[in-house]
């Protein structure tokens, strides 16, 4: 009777000891794929093991409506961490979106990560993210069709670049030599960065759009000179909102020689591959007519924390994230952050990450990356950056498509990329 | 008793509108408080009308949602009333099961719809150009061309919204009175004369609020353009509302953003105003 008596009353302490012992949501924004969200929860599911006050969720959108998600839910609804591109970071500051890092999270990425990576996570001097994941371009390329078209190694410059391009071509198979990517900002952009780089250009130099540079014209006149030769086919480089379509499509199904791409791609590469991703090599972006080594560019993802959650989901998720990205975390002594990055085939920007995954980072596909690494630039993160990378991807996208001619891009978008930057600067 | 529907349509209608107008003529960013808002006069529709980049992106979205939206028009209005004349035909066989066919296409969920099209549209092995080089026509690009990809997306508005025009259709015709097209076969008119002697003649008003619809219902595209093309390639597929999202949300541009769904609302009250003229002048004629 005692029993019976006692049993609804240690139920109810039990629902309210729960209900207190997990006080603090704290919600997670990505654009990450289910494998890899499976990951993260299970990284948040150790971290609320050892903070049973903390309950974490992970809420996955596709990248095209990442920074949508993240502007439309601002405010008390907003998801408390949001895992941002860093050209958004300047525009969400801001406008006041995201929290800056408590001292104790600031001090340690200015300490931990390489100074240009913790660069790209401050604003004004001040840091508003943790680091993550480093993306850089560098060429990727089909070794079988190398062979095929009795080409010895990847091209070193742009003239071997072309001549490749022209070999690995043949029309009657509906085969490209270089595949040009659409529909997708950063897919068109980055990549054009990229060879402007190995050129020895920039698109923004402090501040100031450098596109009327004669670097920028010989990147234009290479990718009028790919599409007029027939040697890339727009139309094989369409890209979707999940930023796959048949641009990867073309290129893992044998039917595109070669394409600048970031390493991230390694996993929906082997995804759409299987055995044959080993036929791909990856290799330094060649060298142009004014560059005098090869370059590259590069830019990263951070975690940043919602300024309308409250100061405990703030809190909790500060120290959530010092702990995802802290040192070993982990497999051996890696953080946990690094695991799941690794997973993807993408680069852990901490610098005892890429310590503890040196290994890894050595398998063939992933060490043509790191080895261009040192080299590369990083986007520019400036004040109407997102504006900038679409009107440059429009321009791009006119070229491939022949709507105007490299003279007449470069014209066109050094006058608008003047008139964007200046108007955001306002 | 007209207080609470007032109330209803000042609180929900009238005041967003009011304040997207005040917006329009503004500075602001969308993740800010209105408080923040600085006056600029008629800069933002300058802008959108300028030469700049945000003004000729603006002007393309306009060609492209206008010419988007009169295909769709052009091709549904015709093909509704075809597709009703023929299923709503009692004697056909068949024709309830041709009907709900029809209306089905319009319940599928829009995220399915563009998965399934966009595969559809495949430059390499997609169904629509094996079935085309049955027929021996080579692989087109549909949606990987600047120059077809928006036909290529009115092709599927009009294979979604086809069903529900065609009921409307059908609506129309089933409100036609037998007797007339009794006199009409008395006085020696064919089918074709009936058709425009008769049919066509008394099926205006549902026509007119077909087109009037279907107008509204392709000015307002989004889904299909956010899922499958992402405005491109080389912004052909980029229409008004993508656009306006593109500037007001992801850019938090609000007065900019603003001043375009403003003009959006005037040209759209100028189609239809339009179209609502020519009906009462076809009226009096």
């Amino acid at each position: 009777m005692k029993i019976r008596k006692a049993l609804p009353a240690l139920v109810l302490s039990c629902a309210a000891s729960a209900l207190a012992a997990q006080s603090v949501e704290v919600s997670y924004l990505t654009h990450w794929s289910p494998e890899t969200v499976a990951l993260l929860e299970a990284a948040a599911t150790r971290y609320s093991a050892d903070n049973p006050d903390v309950a974490i969720t992970v809420r996955a959108v596709p990248f095209g409506d990442l920074l949508t998600t993240i502007r439309s839910g601002a405010g008390a609804d907003a998801p408390t961490i949001s895992g941002i591109y860093d050209l958004w970071l300047p525009e969400l500051v801001r406008d006041g979106l995201t929290a800056p890092a408590p001292d104790a999270v600031s001090a340690e990425v200015l300490a931990a990560w390489p100074a240009g990576i913790a660069a790209a996570a401050q604003v004004g001097g001040t840091v508003y993210g943790i680091p993550n994941e480093v993306n850089v371009y560098a060429l990727n390329y089909n070794k079988a069709l190398f062979a095929e078209a009795g080409i010895a190694g990847p091209p070193a410059t742009w003239d071997e670049f072309l001549a490749a391009a022209e070999a690995l071509t043949d029309a009657s198979k509906g085969q490209q030599g270089f595949g040009l990517i659409n529909s997708w900002a950063a897919g068109v952009v980055h990549p054009f960065a990229s060879f402007l780089a190995s050129n020895g250009g920039a698109l923004i130099t402090d501040g100031v759009p450098t596109l009327d540079s004669p670097q920028a014209g010989e990147a234009f006149g290479l990718y009028e000179t790919l599409v007029s030769s027939g040697w890339s086919v727009p139309a094989m480089g369409t890209a979707d909102a999940n930023t796959t379509g048949p641009f990867l499509d073309n290129f893992v199904s044998g039917k595109t020689g070669m394409i600048v791409m970031a390493n991230w791609w390694e996993s929906a590469l082997k995804a759409g591959m299987g055995d044959a991703f080993q036929n791909i090599g990856t290799a330094p972006i060649p060298v142009g007519p004014s560059g005098e080594m090869a370059s590259s560019i590069s830019y990263t993802w951070q975690t940043v924390v919602s300024a309308g959650a409250s100061p405990e989901e703030q809190a909790a998720a500060w120290d959530f994230l010092q702990w995802l990205n802290g040192e070993g975390t982990g497999e051996n002594g890696a953080s946990a952050m690094s695991d799941i990055l690794m997973s993807m085939g993408i680069l852990p920007s901490r610098t005892s990450d890429v310590a503890a995954h040196a290994d890894v980072l050595g398998r063939d596909f992933l060490s043509g990356y790191v080895s261009v690494l040192a080299n590369a630039r990083a986007f520019p993160v400036v004040l109407g950056g997102q504006e900038f990378s679409e009107a440059l991807q429009q321009t791009l996208e006119a070229l491939e498509y022949g709507q105007m001619t490299a003279a007449e891009a470069q014209a066109s978008i050094q006058a608008d990329a003047v008139s964007i930057l200046e108007r955001a600067a306002q | 008793m007209i207080g609470p529907a007032a109330l209803f349509i000042g609180v929900f209608v009238l005041i967003p509108m009011a304040l997207t107008i005040w917006l329009s003529f503004q500075d602001w960013s969308t993740q800010t408080p209105f408080g923040t808002a600085r006056f600029v006069g008629l800069r933002n529709y300058h802008d959108i009308f300028s030469q700049l980049s945000v003004g000729r992106d603006f002007k393309a979205a306009l060609r492209n949602t206008a010419l988007y939206t009169a295909l769709s028009v052009a091709l549904l209005l015709p093909l509704s009333v075809l597709l009703g004349l023929l299923v709503h035909q009692r004697t056909v066989p068949g024709g309830q099961v041709l009907r709900t066919i029809l209306f089905a296409s319009y319940m599928v969920p829009m995220i399915a719809v563009a998965l399934v099209w966009s595969k559809l549209f495949a430059p390499t092995e997609g169904p629509l150009n094996q079935i085309l080089g049955w027929a021996g026509i080579g692989p087109q690009p549909w949606l990987s061309s600047p120059t077809t990809a928006l036909y290529a997306l009115v092709l599927l508005n009009v294979w979604q919204q086809i069903g529900y025009f065609t009921v409307l259709a059908v609506a129309g015709l089933t409100q036609i009175p037998a007797p007339l097209y009794e006199a009409a076969r008395i006085d020696g008119a064919g089918p074709v004369q009936a058709f425009f002697g008769v049919t066509l003649p008394l099926l205006r008003r549902t026509l007119l609020f077909s087109t009037v619809i279907s107008i509204i219902n392709a000015v307002q595209v989004f889904e299909p353009v956010a899922l499958i093309t992402q405005g491109g390639p080389a912004g052909s597929t980029n229409v008004l509302t993508y656009h306006i999202r593109r500037v007001g949300i992801e850019r938090s541009d609000g007065g900019l953003g603003s001043a375009m769904a403003v003009t959006l609302m005037l040209a759209l009250i100028v189609a239809v105003t339009a179209i609502f003229a020519l009906y009462r002048r076809g009226d009096r004629a």
